[in-house]
């Protein structure tokens, strides 16, 4: 094959700080992870000694195998140290050129490149790292090459929509999150371990120095209420925290036939979406949300960003009015006026699924920990409750060439899914939605995530199939 | 609608021993433990005896059930299959969304001349939609009549 005109570069020398960095982060949390014993932290220091030993050699060997070469044309990169690839990336065929610079790749003066096709599940090249005006030259270089290539132009002082502090502090107010009760169980046993804190004595601690202490000394029913509230309050705030850092100064700007966008406050992220790679537009929000009429835009589009598992926010914090401008300007499109339900039948297959599950753990419960746990079946009716809510926010319309499936009850989703980009048809049925004469319809799109896809569950067979026969035909007269 | 070949049940079985056998020296070495061991909550070769139980329900059932199901049709413009035991699934992938097809084989079908047709989109959930059990040249014939296809509509 015919050696690019371009010359071959390294990456950015400083990219060993990166590595340095990450072995000093790995070394200590190998340190701190292992017992308090002992044999255990001096097997810990003989493994780091060995890790370094092997890995050192190895981290030169591949900064310098690695080595990337840019025209107009294309991508090459030559890396690998065991096995040697060469990888030729095409301008054409690139969807995206995202560069990202994290808080310490700031600090360093170097960034990030991702380059993503349409054909991988993440990005096909990486360039980690590069200086920050290499990148540009990189980017500029590539997108140069690309057909629908538009010069670029410098960040616009009006930008098209933007999110302030005040409405990124608004936004992160509405944020819930989970991921802050595994960190701190996670850190509470590592501290276990050390023997810094024992189960016994932080409970204990909790129970008499919180603010329920009276009322916690009164039932064990107040405890579990209290901790529920305190888990609560962490929830909303790791959520605040994670939202503030992840959509600071969170811009789009319209250029022709693309969406620019950059935000971040450790790392920011910066790059282009083209109108035509996007495949769906997937509107959600949790109550609160949707209580001050506020919503969240994501774009599935091609060329999988992992971190988003497929979706690319567009606008994480906006009105209804903010969020139908900007999805308009992208695919034309009209809402209907109304939508059509899935069968009733629903509700009780549902119902029935919830209840086995909440019967079963309580008896499983009551064996293995405590019999009181059998009181856990009195929630039997909450699962007729949700199939039925269930069955209230499940609703679908296929207007205007667009398929719009409103799903889920506190997190809503609301999907509009052109035809045009349908890839394929498909209608599943377990035996339980045979037996009731249901089944579900989904629609494939290219760059979906794993479990999140547009779908419309128990509809009625003969209904699933008349929709499906309406989808295909409308999908076979669009050109392409 | 087309049915599988039927010699698609004997790969099936074949294939299930062979997933089913990787559990084997894992049950086998479980029972050895307990032989040993003084609290035997078990009797020697449950495990084992389990394993053999369920492999062969599985073998004697799955296969045939499996092959009942499992219908494919090569229509105008789309392919569309059917197959799922518990799970019923039609698929409808249109030929213009194909990315590309292949042909294979291992080393158990090849012994009886059988070949999967894949068909590869760029969709997520049906990326690839594998028709088993087809005479290799039948697998050949179809690939090379949804790839003139193809061609058709890209000129």
């Amino acid at each position: 094959m015919q050696e690019p005109s371009g010359t071959f570069r390294r990456l950015h020398p400083l990219t060993f700080v990166h590595y340095i960095f990450l072995a000093i982060v790995g070394f200590v949390f190998a340190w701190f992870a292992s017992s308090d014993t002992g044999n255990m932290q001096r097997n810990s220091l003989i493994f780091a000694i060995i890790y370094v030993t092997i890995m050192g050699p190895y981290a030169i060997a591949k900064y310098i195998r690695f080595r990337y070469s840019v025209t107009c044309d294309e991508l090459v990169i030559h890396y690998g140290v065991f096995k040697r690839v060469r990888r030729n990336i095409p301008s054409e065929r690139i969807q995206t050129v995202a560069v990202e610079r994290t808080l310490l790749a700031r600090f360093l003066g170097t960034a990030v490149v991702k380059i993503e096709t349409a054909g991988t599940a993440s990005a096909e090249g990486v360039l980690s790292h590069v200086g920050v005006r290499e990148a540009e030259r990189i980017r500029t270089l590539l997108r140069t090459g690309q057909k629908a290539f538009e010069a670029e132009e410098d960040l616009q002082d009006s930008p098209y929509f933007f999110m302030p502090l005040p409405r990124v502090l608004l936004s992160s107010t509405y944020q819930f999150s989970l991921g802050l009760f595994a960190i701190l169980l996670g850190g509470f046993f590592q501290l276990e371990s050390l023997g810094l804190v024992t189960s016994t004595g932080t409970i204990n601690w909790l129970v008499e120095h919180n603010f329920f202490s009276a009322a916690v000394k009164e039932s064990w029913l107040w405890l579990m209420l209290s901790f529920t509230l305190i888990m609560l309050v962490l929830g909303w705030l790791f959520g605040f925290i994670q939202n503030l850092i992840r959509y600071y100064n969170f811009r789009i700007e319209l250029r022709p036939e693309k969406i620019y966008r950059k935000f971040g406050l450790l790392t920011i992220r910066e790059g282009t979406l083209p109108y035509k790679r996007v495949q769906s537009f997937l509107i959600r929000s949790n109550p609160l949300m949707r209580l001050h009429r506020w919503f969240r835009l994501e774009m599935q589009t091609l060329g999988l960003e992992s971190g988003e598992r497929g979706f690319q926010p567009a606008m994480p914090f906006a009105k209804w009015s903010e969020i139908n401008s900007l999805a308009s300007q992208i695919r034309s499109f009209t809402l209907p006026e109304s939508y059509h339900p899935v069968s009733r039948l629903t509700i009780r297959r549902h119902a029935i699924r919830y209840s086995l599950l909440i019967a079963m753990s309580s008896v499983i419960l009551s064996v293995f920990w405590s019999s009181s746990a059998l009181w856990g079946i009195c929630l039997v009716p909450v699962s007729w409750l949700v199939a039925w809510l269930q069955y209230r926010h499940h609703r679908w319309a296929f207007h205007d060439n667009h398929l719009l499936i409103h799903r889920r009850i506190l997190s809503q989703q609301f999907w509009i899914v052109p035809v045009d980009r349908f890839q394929a048809f498909e209608i599943t049925a377990t035996f339980f939605q045979r037996r009731l004469g249901l089944c579900t319809l989904i629609v494939d799109t290219a760059g979906a995530g794993g479990l999140r896809y547009p779908r419309i569950m128990d509809l009625k067979r003969t209904e699933a199939d008349q929709l499906l026969s309406t989808l295909y035909s409308s999908f076979i007269d669009q050109p392409g | 609608m087309e049915e599988l070949d039927p010699t698609v049940k004997k790969v099936w079985t074949i294939k299930g021993i062979l997933g089913w056998s990787i559990l084997l020296p894992v049950s086998a070495a479980t029972d050895v433990i307990l032989f040993f061991s003084s609290h035997q909550t078990f009797p020697p070769g449950t495990w084992t005896g389990l394993l053999f139980v369920l492999c062969l329900l599985w073998v004697l059932f799955i296969p045939k059930l499996r092959y009942r199901v499992w219908r494919y049709d090569l229509r105008d413009k789309d392919l569309y299959a059917v197959r799922g035991i518990w799970n019923r699934v039609q698929t409808t992938v249109p030929f213009r969304r194909i990315q590309h097809l292949d042909v294979a084989q291992d080393l158990i079908e090849g012994n009886y001349n059988l070949a999967r047709l894949v068909v590869h989109t760029a969709g997520t959930r049906s990326t690839d939609v594998v028709v088993p059990g087809l005479q290799y040249e039948e697998a050949v014939r179809l690939r090379d009549t949804v790839r003139e296809f193809i061609a058709q509509s890209m000129d």
